[in-house]
C-alpha cells in the first residue's frame, strides 16, 4: 500500500470528525464510513486502510492492559481500575491478561506508557547491572 | 564465593523495588538495519531505543504515527511484533588513552585480542562544536613529514585538510605517512623529555574500507612503531550502513576527549564518500526524500557538522585541538560531483592527488596548482617559511615554462635557470612512501636548494645527492641538525653553519 499526502490527509480528517466532546462516536464513524463507500473517491481502500490504522492507535491511547502473573482480587482489579480512570479520565477501557511468565506483581500498560512492577522486570534490571 | 553472594545482595538492596515507567512501541516492519516502529510517543530524535536481545535502535524519523529507527549491531534478531522501549540515553562511546594502540569498531568495542577497554569516561557520538567564543586561530603545525605538503600546503593544528583525488593516487598514504611522523616526533619529544612539546595523538576511522586494507594499513603503523599512538575504528565495507555512517562520529567524539583535556589529536576520515554513500542507503531505507544523485538533503549537514568539530580551542576550554583528515575519492578526476564540492567547500583547504602526476612517478602525486591550506603559513615553523617562501612561486612558474622545456636549446639564460630550478624542485619532493623527513632535514634539504647547491646536479641524480646530503647530515652534523630544530629558525649563525656543512658535502660528493 503506497500512502500518498491526499490519502493521509482524507484519513486524518476523517479522524478529526469521529469525536463527540473529545471521544470516539461510534456513530460517526459508521456513518463516515459509509459515505466514504457510497462516493468511492479515488483510492478509497486505502484511505478505510489508513483510517482503521489511526482509529487503532486512538483506541490503543485510551486503552489499559493490566499484565498479571495470577488473576488479581476483584477489589485489587477494581482499585487499579479506579486509579487509572482518574489519571486518564472516564473512557478509559480496560482489559485483565494473565501472563505466568511475569512471574509476580503488575504490568500496566496505556497507549505506550508502560509501568512495570513485575518481579521479571526487576530481576532483568538486577542482570543488568551486575 | 561468598563475597559474589555478598555483592549480590547488596546489589538487591541498594536496588530500587519500586515500579519503573517506561515507553514502549511495537516494531511493525523490519528490515535492511532499519525498523518501523508504532507507539514511542515520548521518544526523542538520536535517542537510543532498546530492542529484545540486547538489541539497540537509535530513533532518526518521528512521524505521525510511527518512529524510523536504525539498527546497531545484530539485525536479525529484531522481528515483528517486538517491543522496544526508550532509554533516555544518547549514544556515546568509551574515550581516553586507553583506545590508544587498539582497533575497535564504531560503538567503541575491540576488534583486536587485546582484551577489553578499561575506560570510565564516556562521550556522546552527537555533539555541537564548539563555537567562536571558544576558539583560537590555528598557529601550531602538524609536520606531516611529507617535504611537499609542509613547504607549500602547511596543516595547522586544529584546520581540517581535504585529501581528494581518484582511486589509487596515494590518498591513504599521505594519511598514514602523518600519522607515522606523529609517532616518531612523539617518540623523540619522550625519549629526549621535552616537557613544551606537545604529542598528536592519531585516530584513523576506515569508513567501507576493505578488511585487507585495513589490516594492512594496520601492520605499517604497528611495524613503523606508531601504533601506540593511534587508535584505528573500522567500519569496513561488511559492516552495516548504520556502522559506517556513524564511526566517523565515534573518531569524533574520541578526539574530543583529547581536545578537551589539553591534548592534540589528528582524526582521519577514510573516507567520507563511502560514508555519504553509506549515510544515502540509511535514509533511502528510511524512505526520506531523496535529492541530487539520490543523496539526501542533509547530506551537507551531514559533513560540515562532523567536520565543524574540529577546532583548536582557548586554554580555560580545555586547550587542546582536533585536527581532520577528511578524504574524498573522486571519480575520472571529477572535483564538481555532489560530495568533493560539499566537502572542498567545509574544509580549509584541500590536497588533490592527480593520476598523471602518479603515473609520471611524482610520487606524493600532489597538484601544486590545486591544491591549497587556507591557513597559510601561520601554521609554518619560521625556518621552514625562511625556505619555502618562494617555492611554490618558483613551481607555478616552471609548470608555466614547461611546455618551452622541449625546445631547451632556444632559451635565453634566465628561463632555462628557471626550468632547471624546477626539475629539480620536482624531483626533490619526490617521496617513498613511509618514510616522513623530519622537518629539520627539509629545512636543510631546501636551504641547499635555494642557495644553489643543488643546480650543478644532473636532474636523473638529484634524489640521489638528496639522500645521501640527509644521511651524511644525520651522521656527521647532528648538532647542526638539532640546533635547527631547537632554535626552529635559520639566523645568520645557522646559515653559516650551513654553508660550512654543505660546502664540505660537495667535497665528498662525486
Amino acid at each position: 500500500m503506497r500512502i500518498n499526502k491526499e490519502i493521509r490527509q482524507l484519513s486524518r480528517g476523517m479522524l478529526r470528525a469521529s469525536f463527540t466532546d473529545g471521544q470516539l462516536d461510534r456513530g460517526k464513524i459508521a456513518s463516515l464510513v459509509q459515505s466514504l463507500i457510497t462516493k468511492r473517491p479515488r483510492h478509497f481502500m486505502d484511505v478505510l486502510q489508513y483510517y482503521k490504522r489511526l482509529l487503532r492507535l486512538e483506541v490503543e491511547k485510551r486503552h489499559a492492559r493490566i499484565e498479571s502473573a495470577m488473576a488479581l482480587s476483584p477489589q485489587v482489579a477494581a482499585d487499579i481500575v479506579a486509579r487509572l480512570k482518574k489519571k486518564y479520565g472516564n473512557d478509559l477501557t480496560t482489559e485483565f491478561v494473565v501472563d505466568p511468565t511475569l512471574l509476580g506483581g503488575v504490568r500496566v500498560r496505556v497507549g505506550s506508557d508502560v509501568w512495570d512492577g513485575t518481579l521479571r522486570n526487576r530481576l532483568e534490571r538486577l542482570q543488568q547491572q551486575l | 564465593m561468598s563475597s559474589i553472594l555478598e555483592e549480590i545482595e547488596t546489589k538487591i538492596a541498594g536496588l530500587k523495588t519500586s515500579a519503573s515507567k517506561s515507553n514502549v512501541g511495537v516494531v511493525r516492519e523490519t528490515g535492511d538495519g532499519v525498523a518501523r516502529i508504532e507507539g514511542l510517543s515520548d521518544v526523542m530524535l538520536n535517542e537510543m531505543i532498546e530492542f529484545p536481545n540486547g538489541v539497540f535502535g537509535l530513533a532518526l524519523n518521528l512521524e505521525e504515527t510511527e518512529v524510523g529507527a536504525i539498527l546497531l549491531g545484530e539485525s536479525t534478531k529484531v522481528s515483528e511484533g517486538d517491543e522496544v522501549k526508550t532509554t533516555g540515553k544518547l549514544l556515546q562511546v568509551p574515550v581516553g588513552k586507553a583506545l590508544l594502540g587498539r582497533v575497535v569498531n564504531t560503538l567503541g568495542q575491540p576488534l583486536d585480542d587485546k582484551g577489553p577497554i578499561k575506560s570510565q569516561t564516556f562521550y556522546p557520538l552527537e555533539k555541537i562544536a564548539p563555537g567562536v567564543i571558544k576558539r583560537l586561530s590555528v598557529s601550531q603545525p602538524v609536520q606531516t613529514g611529507i617535504m611537499a605538503i609542509d613547504a607549500m600546503i602547511p596543516i595547522g593544528r586544529g584546520q581540517r585538510e581535504l585529501i581528494i583525488g581518484d582511486r589509487a593516487t596515494g590518498k591513504s598514504t599521505i594519511a598514514i605517512d602523518t600519522i607515522i611522523s606523529q609517532a616518531r616526533l612523539n617518540k623523540a619529544a619522550e625519549d629526549e623529555g621535552a616537557k613544551d612539546y606537545r604529542p598528536l595523538y592519531c585516530i584513523y576511522v576506515a569508513i567501507g574500507q576493505k578488511n585487507s586494507n585495513v589490516a594492512r594499513a594496520l601492520d605499517v603503523l604497528e611495524r613503523e612503531g606508531a601504533l601506540p599512538y593511534t587508535t584505528i575504528i573500522s567500519a569496513p565495507a561488511s559492516d552495516s550502513a548504520t556502522n559506517q555512517y556513524l564511526a566517523p562520529f565515534a573518531g569524533a567524539a574520541m578526539g574530543e576527549w583529547f581536545m578537551d583535556n589539553g591534548m592534540d589529536a589528528l582524526i582521519i576520515y577514510d573516507d567520507l564518500s563511502k560514508h555519504a554513500v553509506a549515510y544515502r542507503q540509511v535514509s533511502l531505507v528510511l524512505k526520506r526524500p531523496s535529492g541530487r544523485e539520490a543523496y539526501p538533503g542533509d547530506v551537507f549537514y551531514l559533513h560540515s557538522r562532523l567536520l565543524e568539530r574540529s577546532a583548536r580551542v582557548k586554554d580555560e576550554f580545555g586547550g587542546g585541538s582536533v585536527t581532520a583528515l577528511p578524504i574524498i575519492e573522486t571519480q575520472a578526476g571529477d572535483v564538481s560531483a555532489y560530495i568533493p564540492t560539499n566537502v572542498i567547500s567545509i574544509t580549509d583547504g584541500q590536497i588533490y592527488l592527480e593520476t598523471d602526476l602518479f603515473y609520471q612517478g611524482v610520487r606524493p602525486a600532489i597538484s601544486v596548482g590545486l591544491s591549497v591550506s587556507r591557513v597559510g603559513s601561520a601554521a609554518q615553523i619560521k625556518a621552514i617559511k625562511q625556505v619555502a617562501g618562494k617555492v611554490k612561486l618558483d613551481l607555478a612558474q616552471f609548470r608555466e615554462l614547461a611546455a618551452f622545456a622541449q625546445f631547451g636549446s632556444d632559451l635565453d639564460a634566465a628561463t632555462k635557470a628557471r626550468l632547471d630550478r624546477g626539475q629539480r624542485i620536482v624531483e626533490l619532493f619526490k617521496q617513498k612512501q613511509y618514510n616522513p623527513i623530519p622537518v629539520e632535514e627539509q629545512v636543510a634539504v631546501m636551504w641547499a636548494m635555494q642557495n644553489g647547491y643543488v643546480d650543478p646536479v644532473p636532474v636523473d641524480r638529484v634524489k640521489e645527492f638528496q639522500l645521501k646530503l640527509q644521511d651524511w647530515l644525520q651522521t656527521r652534523k647532528e648538532s647542526l641538525l638539532r640546533s635547527i630544530r631547537e632554535k626552529k629558525q635559520l639566523d645568520q649563525e645557522l646559515e653559516g653553519k650551513l654553508k660550512a656543512a654543505l660546502e664540505e658535502f660537495k667535497t665528498t660528493w662525486q
